[in-house]
């Protein structure tokens, strides 16, 4: 195996660094064409907002391109001085490029762990490179591999389990509220990034309707837009929220905008027995906290969703070990297959060289001794010259076979060619 | 006595399942398991297997509070069964089973305090010589099925409302179904039963008026907790519909409205009693 991952992620490189490292379409296109036909390598490059990384197989008896190679290459692509990439790339090889690789795909070397969206990008990162033809038997393997051990990450351990976002924990509430949303109104008061992140996830549950209120009807109409919502204005808080069933806040508002008395005095009779769940995302807080009572108003601020994010998040981190162990077995086995598909050759051509020189060493042998012998008896001298060989060849196969387990069965293979000369 | 001591194996059979079905329920919350959810599936057909044979092979007389008790059991029993396989991730067997058991248990514990004799043969009220009084039956059945329907969603209810209070994280505990789903289905359960109690009620009190033979009986337990009940289904729609009191409050009398049913049910009946109408 010749592999090489080599990159940088949110622990070696700044944002910044990586923002300026990012693959557009057009630069991923020219980086699968230029990498394998500058290096004769196999190429995929993987590139999310937390890592940029380039993975490249060569054929064993070359050398593997090397970090001062890639670094050259992406400054090339990207207008970035080399020195400023050079120090923050990581290179890993062989079996560890493996294990990196299937870590990185089952989540494992997510900022938020056990996060799904990394298996997609590795697939797509995969089939981009396949498409662009920059891939070939060794990384053909792989990324497939990757894909199936982060299934089975995700399968066998609850590294997955629990929304470790704030805007996700949100819809965990919601639908302890809740059962069905084509019926209900969303109201989004103010424009906070919170209130977006949430909204967004709120909208996959398809309410029948967004209401948008803000201080600013500019801000409000722009962002009625991107969800296509309905502004009311500002001085119509009371009437949104009683049409309202979930409620996002986000104001930069100093003081409560919605004080119990307020909203006992003129949402509350209005509303009957309808439930209400509150959302708020502001500091200070939009909504006065005594309004939760757990039964018709449910209010949970941005503390309450970052504890859940936070116990979900440790959760996933107690399934960690189990994680590991089966990332450990599935490297080693893919290491083990990959080396003996390697060795199939190797041992094939062993065979057939001791094959001809047993061959060449009986056949004359057994002429000069027809008719001195019984047939029984050359039959035996061909079995012994037969078990002598297979005895001769049990050791270098058991040590290739041994060696495939590890990462040096290259190694021992080149010795083998060279010690029998099968390289001819 | 011979026919208490079966009726109490038969009784202790399927209670029993139940049990275990309800045990088997309470270890997956503690343990999730899909192999605790289908034994105890198992378990709970068993029960229900052996409850619906006795009741088709014994006819238990529902105007007995023996009787009346075991057709309740076993209607929720089936309500229990269509919620495990309707909302598998919910925790619905631990809120449904221990009604059934508890009605079995009830059951089992006033037979011995009824006429034994009525659990054999055909009973009065499935001759066809009643017709009245079968109506009458059925009417306070059904409706009993609604009040236990709604104790069940007011109970999960209360659960799901003091999680919610508390802020419980949702991925830490078990699943139980939504405000708006157990509102719904206590809603539903009040609107049902609610009519077929009163008619039921208005046929029985038109029985007792026409048989001049049970006029003593007008003060009796089972007709008075009835008509308790029945005060109290009357307070709980005209809240629900008449004013906006807090769901929560609604739960408790639908589960008030429960403890009169069971001390209605578990009370002797005057036309058992009397042997008529």
């Amino acid at each position: 195996m010749n592999l090489r991952a080599i990159g940088c992620n949110v622990e070696s490189a700044p944002v910044e660094l990586r923002e300026k490292l990012a693959f557009d379409a057009s630069k991923l296109a020219h980086a699968l064409t230029e990498l394998p036909a500058r290096y004769g390598a196999e190429a995929v490059v993987l590139g999310t907002c937390n890592r940029v990384e380039v993975y490249l197989a060569r054929p064993n008896e070359q050398a593997a391109v090397h970090r001062a190679l890639v670094a050259e290459f992406l400054a090339e692509v990207h207008g970035v001085p080399t020195e400023a990439i050079i120090g923050k790339l990581y290179e890993l090889g062989d079996a560890e490029a493996v294990d990196h690789l299937f870590r990185v795909a089952a989540g494992l070397d997510s900022v938020v762990v056990g996060e799904s969206q990394i298996a997609g990008q590795v697939k797509d990162a995969f089939e981009a490179a396949q498409k662009a033809q920059a891939t070939g038997p060794l990384l053909n393997a792989l990324f497939p591999a990757a894909t199936r051990v982060s299934k089975r990450v995700r399968t066998e351990t609850k590294i997955a389990d629990g929304h470790v976002s704030v805007s996700s924990a949100a819809v965990d509430f919601v639908r302890e509220v809740f059962d069905t949303f084509t019926d209900k109104t969303v109201l989004v008061i103010g424009a906070g990034e919170m209130g977006r992140l949430t909204l967004n996830h709120i909208r996959e549950l398809n309410p029948a309707r967004v209401l948008v209120t803000n201080r600013s009807p500019e801000r409000a109409a722009a962002l009625a837009a991107e969800y296509g919502g309905q502004v009311i204005p500002w001085e119509q808080l009371d009437e949104a929220l009683v049409q309202a069933d979930i409620v996002l806040s986000t104001t930069g508002a100093p003081e409560p905008i919605v004080p119990r008395k307020w909203f006992d005095a003129k949402v509350r009779p209005r509303r009957g027995n309808r439930l209400l769940v509150v959302f708020d995302m502001a500091v200070p807080r939009d909504f006065d906290p005594r309004l939760h009572d757990g039964d018709r108003v449910s209010v949970f601020n941005v503390d309450d969703l970052n504890r859940v994010a936070d116990q979900a998040a440790a959760a996933r981190r107690k399934h960690l070990p189990a994680a590991e162990a089966i990332i450990a077995t599935e490297v080693q086995k893919f290491v083990h297959d990959w080396n003996r598909r390697k060795d199939g050759p190797v041992i094939g051509k062993l065979t057939t060289e001791l094959d001809k020189l047993r061959e060449a060493m009986v056949s004359p042998l057994l002429g000069k001794l027809k008719g001195k012998l019984s047939a029984a008896e050359m039959e035996q001298i061909e079995v012994a010259f037969r078990q002598f060989q297979n005895k001769v060849l049990h050791g270098p196969i058991a040590a290739l076979n041994e060696a495939s387990r590890t990462d040096h069965g290259g190694t021992l293979r080149e010795a083998l060619m060279k010690l029998f000369g099968l390289n001819g | 006595m011979t026919a208490i001591l079966l009726k109490g194996i038969y009784h202790a059979c399927f209670g029993l399942s139940y049990l275990v079905a309800l045990l088997l329920e309470l270890g997956r919350l503690a343990r999730p398991a899909a192999a605790w959810r289908a034994v105890a599936l198992a378990f709970g057909v068993a029960g229900l297997a052996a409850h619906t044979f006795y009741i088709v092979a014994h006819k238990p007389d529902p105007a007995t509070p023996s009787g009346s008790l075991l057709i309740l059991a076993w209607v929720l029993a089936l309500f229990f069964l269509y919620g495990t396989v309707h909302h598998a991730k919910q925790a619905w067997a631990v809120f449904v089973l221990p009604v059934v058991i508890l009605l079995v248990g009830m059951s089992y514990a006033l037979f011995t305090s009824d006429n034994p004799t009525l659990d054999l043969g055909v009973p009065a009220w499935a001759s066809g010589e009643r017709f009245w009084g079968a109506v009458h039956g059925t009417l306070i059945l059904f409706a009993a099925v609604g009040v236990s329907v709604g104790f069940v969603a007011s109970t999960m209810y209360l659960v799901q409302a003091r999680r919610l209070r508390n802020k419980v994280n949702p991925g830490r505990v078990v699943p139980l179904l939504s405000l708006e789903k157990l509102e719904g289905m206590n809603r539903r359960a009040v609107t049902v039963a609610f009519p077929l109690l009163t008619v039921g009620l208005l046929v029985g009190t038109l029985l007792l008026r026409h048989d001049h033979s049970l006029s003593d009986n007008w003060l009796s337990p089972k007709v008075l907790t009835t008509a308790g009940l029945w005060v109290v289904f009357l307070v709980l729609v005209y809240l629900r519909y008449g004013t906006s009191v807090p769901p929560r409050q609604l739960a408790w009398l639908s589960i008030l409205a429960f403890g009169f049913m069971l001390v209605s049910l578990g009370t002797a009946h005057p036309f058992a009693e009397g042997g008529r109408p």
